[in-house]
Formats: C-alpha cells, structure tokens, sequence
C-alpha cells in the first residue's frame, strides 16, 4: 500500500518567508511608517491636514513647519500623514479585491478546464488589452471624481494578473497525487480547492499581490494628480503633487516633492517584499 | 527594480536638498511691490517673425465666441470692430468713422470707406449688417447676444450706413461695439461652412491676415499689406501663436527664448519673470477683480448678515499672498476701479467712499450668531483647474469655520468649471464660486448691469426693484460723467448688500524678451490690435 501525505507542507507566512533579508527588513520597516501614520495620522500629525495658514504660504521646512507649508499655507507633513490613509487604503481595496476575484477565476479555470478555462482566459486577455487608467478615467467620466470609480477600475485591471497567476499555479497543483488522493477519497472539486489547492498557492499569489499593492498605490496617484481620483481639499499624496506642482515655480519644491517621495518610496518598498517574497516561494518550490 | 531604487534615493536626496526652498516674501498686506507701466518703449524698426504664447488653444476664431483670453488674443490683431477700445480705455471710432444718436433709441453709424478685408474685397453696410445680426440668430449661439438684448432691427440705411434700433435707451450697446461684439467679417466668409474654424479661417480686416491654424500647437498670422490704418502698420512679418497649458512650461518657454511674449502669465511664475535677464515683464492696466459669487441666495447666504459675516472673515492680504504672489490689492467693490474707463478720476472718490473690507473675527462671530446661522453649511465649488481657486477655497473654508459657518468645499472637475458661469445646473448645491472676471469696454455699467434682475450673470438671482431702475436710468445717460454717476450708486448698493464679496484686483501681465518691444501692456490687447505696434527693440 501506498502512503500518500494528505499535505504536502504546512502554509508559509511572510514572516517565515521573509526572514533574514536585511534589505527585506528594511523595506517593511519603511512600510510600517505609512501604515502608522495612516491608523495614527490624528494623534501624530502637528495640524489638522485642513488647517490653513495664510501667513505661511509656501514657508519652507522649520520648526513650525518641518516640511513645509503649500500654497494654502497647509502644513505639509501634516497633509502627508493624513494622505497615507487615502494613499494605502485605495490600494488596499485594489488588492483584496483583485487578488480574491483573481484567485476565484484562475482556480475556476484551472480547475473545470475545457470551453471554461478557455473563455476565462480570452476575457482575461481581453481585460489586459485595456489599459488600466483609461479605463478608470473612463469610470470616472461616468460616475464622476473620487476613490470608487478609480479603485474599482483597477481592480478589474488586476484581478487578471493574480487571475493568470492563479489558474497557472492551479493548473500544476492539480497534477499534484495529494489532490489524486482527496478525489479518490470523494472530497468535492469546492472543497479540495478551498481547503488544500489554494492555501498551498497562496504564498505566490500573495507575492504578486503585494508587488500589485506598490502598483496600485502609483496609479491611483497618478489619477488624483491627473485630477481624477481623490479630490481637494482631502489629503492625498496624488492630489499633493498636483497641488505642490504650481509652487515649484515659485521656489518652493517640498509641497510636490515630499507626496512625491512618499509614493517612490512606498512602491519601492512593496516592490522589494514582493520579490523577495516570490523569490523565497519560487526556491521552495524547487 | 535598481530603477526604482535609484529612483527612491535621488527623491530623498532632493527632499533634504530643497528643505531650505521657497517662495519669495510679500509685505504685511500680502502683496509685493509692482507697478503699472501703460507702455512699453516702443518699437525701432521691424522683425521677421514673432512667436507668441497663449495658455490655451482657442476652441473657435469666430468672433460670435470669442469671449476668453486665447481667442481675443488672437482675433484683436485679425478683426476690427465698429468702435475702437484703445490702450488707455478710451472708446474712439473704428471701422465706423462716425456713431450718431438721433434719438435715445438709435445708434447710427457710418461705415469707414476705403476699407479692405484680407481677401481684397472692399467693405461695405451689408458687412456689418451681416456681422451684427449674426449674434442675434439662436441658430448661431453666440455667446455676445446679450448685447443685442434690447435692439429691434439692424438696417442698412445708406451704402455705408447702417441703422441700429434699441427697444429702450442703451448706451452699453455702443460701447459694446468696441468688443467681438461689434466685430466686423466679410458678408461672404460668414456664408461659408466652418467660419472660425482652423480650416476654414477668418476674413476681417485687422492688420493681421489668418494665415494657418496647425491643430494642438499653434496659430500664424501675416501681416496684412492692405491695412488701413497707416498709424498701426504692421511691423512684424508673421505671428506665430503656440500652445503651451503647462504654466512652467510656458515660463521655462519665455526665459529660455524660444517664444518671445505672451500675456496673462501664471503668477506663480512672476518671481523668475521679474529676475529674467532676457526680457522684461511688465504690469499692464485692468478692469479684472476677483470676487465670491454667492450663487444661491435664497440658502444660507441668502441673509446679508451672513454674507457680511463671511466676508469680514476674509484674510484678503493673506489670499493674494497665496492666490496671486503678492501681485494684487484687495478691493472694496466687485468691479475693478480699472473698469472706470468713463471716469477714472470721479471712480477714485466714488471708491474711497465705499467702507474698507477689513478683517474682523469677532463682529462676524456675532454676525452669524445674530443671523442664528451658527452651524449651517455653505458648500463651495473648489478645482484644480488653477492654483487660485483651490487657495481661495480652502482661504474661504478655514474664514467660515472661524466664524461658526461650516464650509463644504465641493470638487468640480476642471472642464466643469467653466460650465458654472453657462448652467443654472451645474450651479445646483452650491452656494459660493470664485470667480475672475473681467470688463470688456471702458464702462462699469457692464458689470453692475449683469446684477440687474434676469441678467444671464446675474448667477445668485439677486432681484432688486430701485437697483434694476438705476441700471436703466444709467444706460439712458449719454453723458459719461453723469452715468458714471449713477453707476456709483449702483456700486454703493452692490457693495451694501454684497451680492458679490469682492476679494482683490489684479493687474494685467506681459512678458517680452529683449528681441521685441512695443505691445500695449493692459487687458485692452484682447479688443485692440496690440501685435501692429511690436518689432524690434535694438
């Protein structure tokens, strides 16, 4: 008689995987000050992100102000902690959502395969041909500004990454003797998906989708900036640049550059725990 | 990903870097020092080329919409109109040697012989007839027709007389006929499918001919051989008007030379302007202000304590710090004292009488408190489409909360904005614009008429029946002295009653390099042929 394991192995968490990397470390403690300052933005920012100062407009970096004020005399640093919650919450939702309706689809497809899987994949492809930001501009054009329209374009557009993703994994996962073995066993195609094929998937599909995290925040920037996403006066790092553009003129470079920077370095971040998590779940797999 | 690395450390590197950045210092009542200069030195002999900036490209050269900054810039050098605004905000005869006024309800005006269109024909009545009567055709849409709001019939009445007939006095109505209001095309172009569009072009008579429109980068015009004003000959053999949106673009374009002017430039980018060794910029006369438009005066400012309230919040030094880079000074009156051109001197007593537009928190405290208005909302429109309105807005916001008001700042997108000033629509739910708004003829009329009842401007729907009695007593007056007069007294109820809060003025701006020299320097470029008198400098 043969043993088969009911599991091939337990399911890795980031920690695990990410252990040991310095740069890794390093990019999550960069992560961890956005994501302070968005839960903590009331009781860390120095002003309100709304606060106007006319007396101080375009001030430069002080001790008032240690970034800055804009144009309206707003204290940068302020506006910057405040942005973070707009700055990461629309990815966040970008991200849930695509990865989930991603996995959805590409486990659908890998696992009912045939006229299924074919048509899954060609609107797929279909969704890829589109361009991102058209599409979320095109949203917009319909239900107007804000952070609905644009979040819920671009995780129709990157819920086929995670989807192609997925239905690729699934499709060698299936091959796989333990998934043989839940079959023999009478398990239903629901239930072996749900419980086995998909934790044992997850890690890759949650490197893609942490990579697609920097992604997403970039473009819903670009869409505040391009004064399509979120709108004045709320704090937003897009928005910010957008507004900071005007006073660069003037010599004053911190009220565009700073939300700059924030974005730079934040996608920069989540790209560095994205590979490094895709590389750490690529050398398990081999 | 070693881009983006690279990319991450070089911001960071630029962060620390520009800590120490900023703007230039204003004075304690926010503005800088500038000053009005009328002219330029004008000009010693003439040029090949010119190249001319414009922020925006005209969506149409016909004169029946031209009724913003890009169009007017262009069209002032290519049509004529029957009256003539000059630099100085003088009303003088154009294509009409002469206007008569046999009686309060008639304009008569003989047409200037000799004169020729661009494609050599000879101008005659039924030019104008065909011109004037256009902006009255709905077919045609033109954003002027309001002028022609109380004209019965335009006849020729000679062969180079043409007869305008008013349903009551209306003095504006020859005033107005200095601006693209009285603009004057060949009958036959006018016929034509696509007039004012860039294939097909405009046939007027200015001493610049349409040469070609290259869409998305620029406009050419050629001088015109044919002109008939010896005293405005041109003295540049083209004019090449490009495109450029981008405000930084458009300074970085003007110091490094690749475009010699252009007017109406980005405040933000007055400092380096000023600091150019390579040309000058200059501040020209103006007739625009700047002011609050409550747009629904039957909401939360709708009680005048309120309005009052919210205006002697206003930190107005501080906005024009923010708004206009300290180029600007706040006003008293929502007509520019620039928009005086009748009585420029009687204005200034008319404006020193008005009450100063101070800052003072606790009165409008209490204000508000007597008005029971503490903790109700005024929703303003805010945009990116300029820096000003969105400094404005979050100026008007933090005013109002100061006070006890709570100000929602609504967002409009930039293409909607225009659309506020055109659709009692677009207007619904809000309660205060911004606006920037400019006088076309030398009269105040123009302005304190649209606050007549039923005026298309007249956005908050103020009605008041001894002010709109004033406005027709005023357009009676053929006397400037005694209309200015009576427009004073329309001020003084406006500025009573702030049914605009006036926020502060700004001067006219152009900029030329040192190649060039010789335009008008004030807002009367958008009427008059500011490009004959440029050329060389040296």
């Amino acid at each position: 008689m043969t043993v088969l394991p009911l599991r091939r192995h337990r399911p890795s968490t980031p920690a695990r995987l990410l252990g040991g990397d310095r740069l890794v470390t390093a990019a999550l403690a960069v992560l961890a000050v956005p994501a302070v300052a968005a839960v903590c933005a009331p009781l860390i920012a120095p002003y309100a992100p709304d606060a106007v100062d006319l007396s101080a407009t375009l001030s430069g970096a002080g001790a008032e102000h240690l970034l800055g004020a804009d144009q309206s005399g707003r204290d940068v640093l302020s506006r910057l902690i405040h942005g973070a919650r707009t700055g990461l919450l629309g990815p966040l939702l970008v991200v849930v959502v695509s990865t989930v309706a991603g996995t959805l689809l590409g486990v659908a497809a890998a696992w009912l395969g045939g006229a299924f899987d074919a048509l899954l994949s060609r609107a797929m492809d279909l969704v890829f041909s589109f361009p991102a930001l058209l599409l979320a501009i095109l949203l917009v054009a319909v239900s107007g500004p804000g952070l609905t329209a644009p979040v819920l374009a671009m995780s129709v557009a990157y819920a086929p990454y995670v989807g192609r993703l997925a239905r690729s994994a699934a499709l060698q996962e299936k091959t796989r003797p333990y998934i043989q073995a839940y079959r023999v066993q009478g398990w239903s195609g629901w239930a072996i998906c749900l419980w086995h094929l998909v934790p044992n998937i997850a890690p890759l599909v949650l490197a893609q989708s942490v990579t697609n995290f920097g992604y997403a925040l970039m473009d819903l920037a670009a869409l505040s900036f391009l004064g399509f996403g979120v709108q004045p006066p709320t704090a937003d790092w897009g928005a910010m640049v957008n507004e900071g553009a005007a006073a660069l003129l003037q010599g004053a470079m911190l009220p565009a550059l700073a939300p700059g920077a924030a974005i730079v370095i934040t996608v920069v971040a989540f790209g560095i725990v994205g590979e490094a998590l895709a590389d750490r779940v690529a050398r398990r797999e081999r | 990903m070693r881009t983006s690395r690279f990319a991450a450390a070089t911001a960071s590197l630029a962060l620390a870097a520009a800590a120490c950045g900023g703007p230039h210092p204003a004075g304690p009542d926010g503005s800088v020092p500038f000053e009005i200069t009328g002219d330029m030195p004008p000009a010693k002999g003439p040029v090949d080329a010119v190249t001319w900036s414009l922020y925006a490209e005209p969506q149409s050269l016909d004169y029946a919409y031209a009724f913003d900054y890009p169009p007017n810039t262009v069209l002032a050098n290519v049509c004529e109109q029957l009256m003539r605004i000059t630099p100085d905000m003088r009303l003088e005869p154009g294509l009409a040697v002469a206007v008569a006024s046999p009686d309060p309800r008639r304009w008569v005006y003989t047409i200037r012989s000799g004169v020729r269109f661009h494609d050599g024909s000879t101008l005659t009545a039924d030019d104008v007839v065909a011109s004037l009567r256009r902006h009255m055709d709905p077919e045609v849409g033109s954003y002027w027709v309001s002028v022609f709001q109380n004209v019965t019939s335009i006849e020729k009445t000679g062969p180079l007389e043409v007869t305008v007939r008013l349903k009551k006095p209306d003095q504006l109505f020859n005033e107005q006929m200095g601006t693209s209001a009285g603009t004057v095309a060949s009958a036959a172009s006018l016929a034509e499918r696509g007039y004012g569009t860039p294939d097909a072009g405009v046939d007027c008579t200015g001493p610049y001919a349409f040469d070609g429109w290259q869409k998305g980068q620029s406009i050419t015009l050629r001088k015109f051989d044919g002109y008939w004003d010896r005293a405005l000959a041109p003295k540049a053999g083209t004019i090449r008007h490009v495109f450029i949106q981008d405000p930084a673009a458009r300074v970085n374009a003007l110091l490094a030379g690749e475009v010699d002017g252009g007017y109406l430039l980005p405040s933000s980018g007055f400092a380096r302007l000023r600091a150019a060794t390579t040309g000058r910029l200059y501040f020209g006369p103006n007739t625009t202000a700047v002011n609050l438009i409550p747009t629904d005066l039957k909401g939360t400012l709708g009680d005048l304590r309120v309005r009052r309230a919210l205006s002697m919040a206003l930190d107005r030094p501080g906005i024009i710090k923010a708004a206009a880079a300290g180029v600007g000074t706040p006003s008293k009156a929502p007509a520019a004292i620039g928009a005086w051109g009748i009585a420029p001197e009687a204005a200034k007593g008319y404006y020193d009488r008005l009450p100063p537009l101070g800052q003072d928190l606790a009165a409008a405290r209490k204000l508000v408190q007597e008005a029971g208005a503490a903790g109700r909302k005024i929703v303003m429109a805010t945009s990116t489409l300029s820096p000003e309105i969105g400094v404005i807005a979050n100026a008007v916001q933090s005013a109002g909360q100061a006070i006890g008001l709570r100000v929602e700042l609504k967002a409009v997108a930039p293409d909607a904005y225009s659309a506020l000033f055109a659709d009692a629509k677009a207007r619904e739910g809000l309660d205060l614009v911004m606006t920037t708004w400019y006088d076309s003829t030398p009269d105040p009329l123009e302005f304190y008429g649209v606050l007549q009842t039923g005026n298309f401007a007249n956005y908050g729907g103020y009605t008041n029946p001894a002010y709109d009695a004033l406005v027709d007593e005023a357009n009676a007056q053929a006397d400037p002295a005694a209309r200015a007069a009576t427009v004073a007294r329309l001020q003084e109820i406006a500025v009573r009653e702030l049914v605009w809060i006036p926020l502060y003025e700004v001067p006219h701006s152009v900029f030329v390099n040192n190649r060039i020299t010789g335009a008008p320097t004030g807002i009367a470029q958008l009427v008059y042929p500011w490009a004959a008198a440029l050329g060389s400098a040296g």
